[in-house]
Formats: structure tokens, sequence, C-alpha cells
């Protein structure tokens, strides 16, 4: 999957589930500290982007993220690996 | 409500409270998916006693404490069925191994864990994460009379279902807000092959307010209340059903 389709899936997901302003969705903004989720809505996050994305990841590099350009990174980066298997 | 395509999954649904929970289950209207290991004609039977009554039901195998194949099959099977909805699960499928401490081996004490309480925690986590996509769902877990008091002759039986009970509150303390409810039933001595060559029934009886043994349809109506919206107020509750056995 292109880098940019990832972000904008996820960016919808997150500002339909969450609902989060577009403008809100960068890739330095913090998961906790500016986009004000906590760890349940991290659950979420993870299950609804998997859904969107049909990317499986893993769960513990997904506890590591902290931005969002850490989850559009972790979800190509996934999503390159799967290509390949 | 409309329950069509809301499937609900019975683990251990091929003989005694499974089969019962799950010929309830479809009874309610829900769409069940029964789940064995090693018993498909029991598992078969069931479906097709559910389907000559009108409801809908599929067979599905799977051993609860093998991750790979819960997660394959019922990826397998919600693939192939894409208008179902995962609505419930009944985390039902148990073992017993009984014996005293000083005699237990350590796969006596390993396969019931895993059992009962791996088994559990697979089945909860791939059906919660399919849950919380949709912000609707219950899960209701066999704890037992064990699990509550303890037993002697069961400490693993009765860790594993002690696990099951203190499992059941910390994943409703998670899922709550969105709209998912988790809860327990704690039987007592109901009459199924796990109890039937339990030593000293007849005496055991004397000890139940009730002076019986339960039947597994006692059971399934207090599932069947919990899984309802006429529960929809309950969640990391643990229900016992135990003819007063024990009063929690
Ligand atoms: N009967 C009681 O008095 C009583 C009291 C308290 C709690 N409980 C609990 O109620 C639940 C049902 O017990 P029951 O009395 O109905 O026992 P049962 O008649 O022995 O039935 C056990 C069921 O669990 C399934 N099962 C066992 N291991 C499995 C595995 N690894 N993977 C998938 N399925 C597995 C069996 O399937 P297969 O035969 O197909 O392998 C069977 O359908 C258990 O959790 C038990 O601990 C029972």
């Amino acid at each position: 999957m292109e880098k940019q389709l990832i972000v904008d899936g996820i960016n919808e997901t997150l500002s339909e589930e969450f609902e989060l302003g577009i403008d809100k969705l960068t890739p330095d903004a913090h998961l906790f500290d500016d986009l004000g989720l906590d760890s349940l809505d991290a659950v979420d996050m993870l299950v609804h982007i998997e859904d969107k994305t049909g990317v499986k990841m893993d769960v513990e590099q997904f506890q590591k993220v902290k931005t969002l350009g850490d989850v559009y990174d972790l979800v190509a980066e996934v999503s390159s690996q799967s290509k390949l298997n | 409500m409309s329950l069509n395509n809301k499937v609900v999954i019975v683990t251990g649904g091929s003989s005694g409270l499974g089969l019962a929970i799950s010929k309830r289950m479809a009874k309610d209207g829900y769409q069940v998916l029964i789940n064995y290991n090693s018993n498909e004609e029991g598992a078969a039977r069931c479906r097709d006693e559910i389907t000559k009554a009108g409801g809908r039901a599929s067979i599905i195998q799977f051993n609860v404490s093998d991750r790979e194949q819960v997660e394959a099959s019922l990826e397998k099977f919600f693939g192939e069925n894409s208008d179902a909805q995962l609505y419930g699960l009944i985390n039902n499928a148990g073992i017993t191994k009984d014996t005293l401490v000083g005699l237990m081996s350590d796969d006596d004490f390993k396969d019931v864990i895993e059992t009962n309480l791996y088994g559990s925690f697979y089945l909860m986590r791939w059906s919660v994460k399919k849950m919380l996509l949709k912000k609707e769902g219950f899960v209701i877990n066999m704890a037992s009379l064990s699990g509550q008091v303890g037993n002697g002759g069961q400490a693993n039986y009765a860790a594993s279902k002690a696990g099951v009970i203190a499992m059941t509150k910390s994943l409703a303390n998670e899922v709550g807000r969105r709209g998912i409810r988790i809860n327990c039933v704690a039987p007592g001595i109901i009459e199924t092959k796990m109890t039937e060559n339990i030593p000293f029934l007849e005496e055991m009886k004397k000890n139940i307010p009730l002076r019986r043994i339960g039947k597994p349809e006692e059971v399934a109506s207090v599932v069947s209340f919990l899984a309802s919206t006429e529960a929809s107020y309950m969640t990391g509750q643990t229900l016992s059903v135990n003819g007063g056995l024990y009063f929690s």
C-alpha cells in the first residue's frame, strides 16, 4: 500500500471514530498529549486501523508508538513486509 | 431488536452445559457458532436439533488452548460469512483433572490452566477486538463454585476459574465504555459428564438448600438473561447458579 493511502486511511478512521478534526492529524501530533487519546483509545485505534487497512500489527511494536507519524510508519512497514512474504 | 445476523460463539457446545446453552441462544434468536474439540458428533447433533427447531447454527472445530487454531478457524468462518456479526461469546469449554496437590503432576496443572484460563483469554481477546468495531456485544465466562470458594482436590481447576472471574472484572473495566459487557456464571453442581463420577453425590445433596443438583437448562437460562438487554446495566459480575450451596 502506498504511504499516502495509508496516511489518508488512518486519518479518515481517526476522524470518524474519535471525532478528531483533520487539521489536528499531523505526523508530529502526540497521541496522548495532543490528540487527547488514552490507552483504552489506543486499543480501539489499533482495532480500527487493522480493520481499515487489513494490516495486522504486532502488539509489542504498537505499544512503542508515540506520535501519529509513528503509527503511519509502523503500518507502512508492516504492510510492505507482508507484501514481501 | 433483530438478532438475525448476530452470531454467538459457544465454546464446548458439544455436550453438557454448552449444548444446553447453544440451544437456548438459538431459541433466543441468535445465530449460534457451536465449537467442539473432539466430539464432532455431539456438536453436529446440537446443530441439527437447532436447525430442526427453526434456528440457525454452525459447528466449528478448534482446541481453545491452541491460539493459532482458535484464530485461524474464526478468521476463516467470519471471512466466509461476511454478513455475520460477532455479537456474543460464551466461554464454556472447560476440563477438570482433579487430584490432591501432593499428587498433582505439572501436566495436570498446566492442562487445566491452558484450557480454562488461556482458552478463555484467547477467545476473549479475538472476540472483543471485533466487538470494539461495532461498539456492542457481550462475553459470558463459565466460572465455577470452586473458583469462588476453592475446593480440595481441585487446586488447578479452582485457580483457573478464580482467574476467569478476575479476568472478567478486568476486561469489563476496559471495554464497558464501548458498550460491551463481560460477565460470569458460576455453576455449583450440575448434571453433566463432568459431574457423573462425583463421589458421595447423595451426601452432598443434603448440603444444598434446594436439595438437588442442577440441570444444564437452569444454567442456560441465566446465561440467556445475562446475554439479553434485560441485563443491560450489568457488567463484571458473577452470578452463582448453585441451589444455594454458597451465597456469594
Ligand atoms: N457440570 C458442572 O457441575 C459444572 C460446575 C461448574 C462449572 N462448570 C463449567 O461449565 C463448563 C461446561 O462443563 P460441562 O459440565 O458441560 O462439561 P462437559 O460435559 O465435560 O463438556 C465440556 C465441553 O468442553 C469442551 N472442551 C473441553 N476441552 C476443550 C478444548 N480444549 N477445546 C474446545 N472445547 C473443549 C468439550 O468438547 P469436546 O467433547 O468436543 O472435546 C465439551 O463440549 C466448564 O467450563 C466447566 O468448568 C461445570
